[in-house]
């Protein structure tokens, strides 16, 4: 503990063998005012899934989700942002165990994932613009895009997010003013994997069921 | 043992919780979604009769379920001290279901 950087010299803080996230008064805040950002995803998200679900067989006589989409590649999807949720998991781990080097190897691993994830949908959107399935060809094409791709642009943002933190670290260290950053990294990485679920389950399964 | 190796071991126990909850949610994360998916696959299989409806609304518990799962151990959402956020996020969800019901509504009737 004595090698690293307490920025508490008031001592707001809990004692220092507390989770370093939540050493200081300032992290706290981050860290619960961060799920009410989350709160607020959950309205997002909802509404996107609202206005899909509501005109999901709208297809305009277009390509209908079961002509489009494929288990396997759903099922790709879906096992590398489960492994990469596990791995932010293991991040964070090896930061409440002071392992700096850990750390960073683990969130590296992430960030790769997230990258193979929005490597797979960029990939699948240009096969379905392909088959006439685009953004303005339906009220299905808008509203699966609009759910699907905001999304798919939360990834991208995750991505940007966690590879600035993994930089930031290397310059900094591990402080208590960097590690509530990754904790809440972390936390909205985990609720892009958790609306995911939503997404293979009502967008893809369902479509596919037709 | 002397009063502070008792006070450490205990420290130590508290802070490092170790892997295995977090591994044990994804294990239980993956099953839940191969469920979903032979549950489909099944469904569109050549001789099989099962009601659409009772397919769809079998994969959406299991995400729900799943959900939940990912917000207690990944998010520890199940540890102390998490008043707010589950506040916060039942308003989101309160919102959210809110406008797929309206959703639903719409289309139904």
């Amino acid at each position: 503990m004595s090698n690293l950087t307490h920025a508490d010299p008031h001592g707001h803080g809990l004692p220092p063998e507390g989770p370093l996230e939540r050493a200081t008064l300032e992290g706290r805040n981050k860290i619960t005012l961060f799920w009410l950002f989350l709160g607020a995803e959950c309205v997002l998200f909802g509404t996107l899934f609202a206005t899909f679900i509501a005109l999901r067989n709208s297809t305009l006589g277009g390509p209908t989700g079961s002509d489009l989409f494929d288990l396997i590649l759903v099922a790709w999807a879906t096992i590398i942002l489960l492994v990469s949720s596990l791995t932010s998991v293991f991040a964070v781990q090896a930061m409440h165990s002071h392992q700096v080097g850990k750390m960073q190897l683990w969130l590296v691993v992430t960030v790769l994932l997230g990258i193979a994830f929005a490597a797979l949908e960029i990939y699948e959107f240009q096969h379905y613009i392909h088959m006439e399935h685009t953004f303005v060809s339906s009220a299905f094409g808008t509203s699966y895009y609009s759910l699907v791709g905001f999304h798919g642009a939360h990834v991208m943002f995750g991505v940007f997010w966690i590879t600035t933190l993994i930089l930031q670290i290397m310059k900094k260290g591990l402080t208590t003013v960097t590690a509530p950053k990754v904790y809440v990294a972390s936390l909205y990485w985990h609720f892009i994997d958790v609306v995911w679920v939503f997404i293979f389950t009502v967008v893809y399964l369902m479509g596919i069921m037709g | 043992m002397s009063d502070q190796t008792i006070n450490s071991t205990v420290r130590k126990k508290h802070r490092h919780e170790g892997p295995r909850n977090h591994v044990l949610a994804f294990a239980l994360s993956i099953i839940l979604t191969a469920l979903a998916f032979l549950a489909v696959s099944y469904t569109l299989a050549e001789g099989t009769h099962v009601q659409h409806w009772f397919v769809q609304m079998f994969i959406v518990s299991l995400a729900i379920f799943q959900a939940i799962i990912q917000l207690a151990f990944w998010m520890h959402m199940k540890d102390k001290g998490h008043g707010w956020p589950i506040v916060f996020i039942i308003m989101g969800v309160v919102v959210a279901f809110t406008a797929i019901a309206s959703a639903l509504f719409w289309v139904w009737y």
